[in-house]
């Protein structure tokens, strides 16, 4: 039964209403600083605009979409990207689990052990990038420095192709890794209890619990934690350019620096706008489908 | 509440009459920017001009100029320019012609070294900037290695040469084979003949120009058709690529020159094809294991002209005051305590000067550097050749693409870039 008000409008009518005056300067913002960009990057991207003459005068169509997927170097990039991707991730994914995993079971000095997983979090990307730039010196860095003590020969971290692109990896594992272990930690703390006594009474080993009840019951989370770091890890681009700027050869040039390059050094703000909105439309369908599963758990 | 808004507009006006009187500078975190800074107060104390300079790292610089070169109103009132972004800033009109103040003042350009009024002052007749400072490319080399005399013997018996500062190519390459070698035999070698600064993109594309020069090579003849598939341009790819596999520390090809110099100034190295500015870093003792063993010669052939040119922009608010400015920094007196401090210096009377020589003894070899230096193309699309280029060498470099095929992809951008700006027709 509805009640109308002296407004004529239902108590769930005026409900709604109050609801959407205080989101309102929300949805404004979020108006403002993502929508509004996305749709000057579309409109960019159909004109020839480049840096030395900015403006919106020549409509160009798909021209700059058709340059982009013409480049010599551009599948590479993409290649690069999915690996580093994929690599990360599921490194990421593995040690960020054991680690959560570990830490859920201790029972002392858990705040210490937070405290030196978030530090490499803290830090700035371009810190990060420095600093592992630095210790990796293939001639004066103290990690080629140590292994040598123990006698293994110097490793040219960023000047091997292959030695590089897993250099990097690395360093943006040692950089990620926590936020997973922390997303996944606090995933674990909110399992029921329930499920896991009963299956001690089985008789039911460690193992067979991990396997048949905290996987299937944390796949919500897992689900979360791969898509957050899914859309960060294709938008890498800080330890990219502090390290090796794409080097040795094509073997790190991530797609990010890719467009980067394209708008600030080849000045052409319209491809790079096509580029980028390509790029949206593959981060968009990555995370619609994850998004789909995860409903589907429900 | 009279009185009140009386005083609100009082403070308004004094803000307004401060802010004109203050003028903003992007500059590099870069030594010739310190010195500009540690001379500061005397120009605010005889303006009452107020200077704010902002110096970030030259990565930052390019992307944070651009916003504020197109705006109407940017936030700087003066900016310096890198060389090969003058056919860029030119062409798109962001920079402020200054022959009209010239002439007003009475300023003496001509005291300005030729070589870099031309890549850093004047173009196609009008004048846009005035140097700044040079980073002219030269070959620093380890003094003390050549005046020993077993290694003067060792070289002798083993080139049929004498052993003494390089002054061909052929005579450079032999000592840099003669140097490379373990010198506490556990089997690493720890001497390097020379220090390579191979990171794709500006790094290679600066170092590369020097081995360009030294085989006679060019990047394009005086009518812009691209050289870079020549002879001299793919041996010049050659010799580099030796000195990666041979006679650089392993992982080079992924260096910048701060990586590099690091090696040199730990005596890991017996030369260095870089930037004139770093020598100052070499004779340093607090960055430098090896501060008065090292020495600064022209690179045989020939090497890379650099260099920073101070300019307005259209986009200025208050261009008289930067001009105020730039006819301080630039007057005699301060470009001479400039190099003084250890500044670059590009007006010729300064190399010769006799306090600033007797200062720096090596000044004089400065200008002789700089005065045998070749020009980088510079034309519109700079920039986007260097990134472009610069992957191509550093693919030759690390082997992953055949030299003579690297060099031929090379030649097609530049052509291709060259044919986009129209200096050349398809």
């Amino acid at each position: 039964m509805s009640v109308a008000t002296a407004d004529g409008l239902t108590l769930a009518g005026r409900d709604r209403r109050f609801g959407l005056l205080l989101t309102a300067p929300g949805l404004l913002s979020l108006l403002i600083v993502i929508t509004f960009p996305l749709f000057f990057t579309l409109y960019t991207s159909v004109h020839d605009y480049t840096l030395l003459t900015p403006n919106y005068d020549t409509f160009v169509g798909t021209e700059n979409y058709q340059e982009a997927l013409d480049e010599e170097y551009l599948p590479g990039s993409l290649w690069v990207t999915t690996k580093f991707v994929l690599a990360s991730i599921v490194i990421e994914f593995i040690i960020g689990f054991a680690v959560a995993l570990s830490l859920h079971a201790t029972r002392r000095f858990g705040s210490i052990y937070y405290l030196i997983l978030l530090a490499p979090l803290l830090i700035n990307p371009v810190v990060v990038g420095l600093l592992w730039r630095m210790l990796l010196h293939s001639e004066l860095g103290i990690v080629n420095y140590t292994i040598g003590l123990v006698g293994i020969s110097p490793v040219s971290w960023l000047g091997d192709a292959d030695v590089a692109f897993w250099t990097v990896v690395l360093t943006d594992i040692w950089h990620q890794v926590s936020f997973m272990a922390i997303l996944l930690v606090a995933g674990l703390a909110a399992l029921p209890r329930e499920p896991y006594e009963a299956a001690r009474m089985d008789g039911a080993s460690t193992i067979r619990c991990f396997i048949h009840i905290t996987l299937p019951l944390m796949r919500p989370v897992i689900a979360v934690a791969i898509l957050l770091r899914l859309i960060f890890a294709i938008k890498t681009f800080d330890i990219i350019f502090i390290m090796t700027k794409g080097g040795p050869g094509t073997a790190t040039d991530l797609i990010s620096y890719y467009i980067y390059r394209a708008a600030f050094f080849g000045l052409d703000v319209g491809r790079a706008s096509a580029m980028a909105a390509g790029l949206l439309v593959i981060i968009l369908a990555l995370t619609a489908y994850l998004y789909r599963y995860m409903n589907s758990l429900k | 509440m009279r009185l009140f808004l009386s005083v609100v507009a009082a403070l308004a006006l004094a803000v307004s009459a401060a802010q004109a009187q203050t003028i903003r500078i992007l500059m590099e975190t870069v030594p010739d920017t310190r010195y500009i800074q540690e001379l500061l107060p005397q120009f605010e104390a005889e303006t009452g001009i107020e200077v704010e300079i902002e110096a970030i790292s030259y990565i930052d610089m390019h992307s944070k100029l651009v916003p504020q070169l197109i705006a109407p109103e940017g936030s700087y009132d003066l900016i310096v320019v890198d060389f090969y972004w003058v056919g860029e800033f030119t062409k798109a009109g962001w920079l402020m012609p200054l022959d009209d103040l010239v002439e007003r003042d009475g300023v003496d350009v001509d005291v300005y070294v030729p070589k870099l009024m031309d890549l850093v002052g004047r173009v196609n007749g009008v004048l846009y900037m005035l140097p700044f400072y040079n980073y002219s490319m030269a070959l620093i080399y380890r003094q003390d290695l050549l005046d020993d005399a077993d290694e003067q013997a060792a070289f002798q018996e083993a080139y049929g040469m004498e052993l003494r500062v390089p002054q061909t190519w052929d005579e450079y390459w032999k000592q840099v084979e003669f140097f490379t070698r373990d010198t506490d035999g556990d089997g690493n070698r720890d001497l390097y003949g020379t220090v390579i600064q191979g990171q794709r993109g500006d790094c290679i594309s600066m170092q590369w120009a020097n081995y360009l020069y030294s085989q006679g090579g060019l990047y394009h003849d005086e009518n812009w058709n691209p050289l870079l598939d020549s002879p001299e341009a793919i041996r010049a790819m050659e010799y580099y690529r030796e000195a990666v596999e041979k006679y650089s520390p392993a992982g080079s090809e992924a260096y910048c020159f701060d990586e590099a110099f690091n090696v040199m100034a730990q005596g890991r190295a017996y030369s260095f094809v870089t930037f004139n500015i770093l020598y100052a870093g070499f004779e340093d003792p607090e960055s430098s294991e090896v501060a008065g063993k090292v020495g600064i010669t022209p690179n045989p052939g020939g090497g890379l002209n650099g260099g920073w040119g101070w300019a307005i922009p259209n986009s200025s608010p208050n261009k008289e005051a930067a001009w105020t400015f730039m006819k301080w920094a630039e007057s005699a007196a301060v470009a001479k305590e400039r190099a003084m401090l250890g500044g670059a210096p590009t007006q010729a009377q300064i190399f010769t000067d006799s306090d600033v020589v007797a200062a720096r003894p090596y000044y004089p070899i400065l200008g002789e550097i700089l005065a045998g230096t070749k020009d980088f193309p510079v034309f519109t699309y700079t920039t986007e050749f260097v990134e472009q280029v610069g992957l191509e060498l550093n693919l030759a470099a690390t082997g992953e693409k055949p030299v003579a095929e690297a060099m031929a992809a090379a030649q097609e951008k530049l052509h291709a870039l060259l044919v986009k700006d129209g200096k050349i027709e398809e």
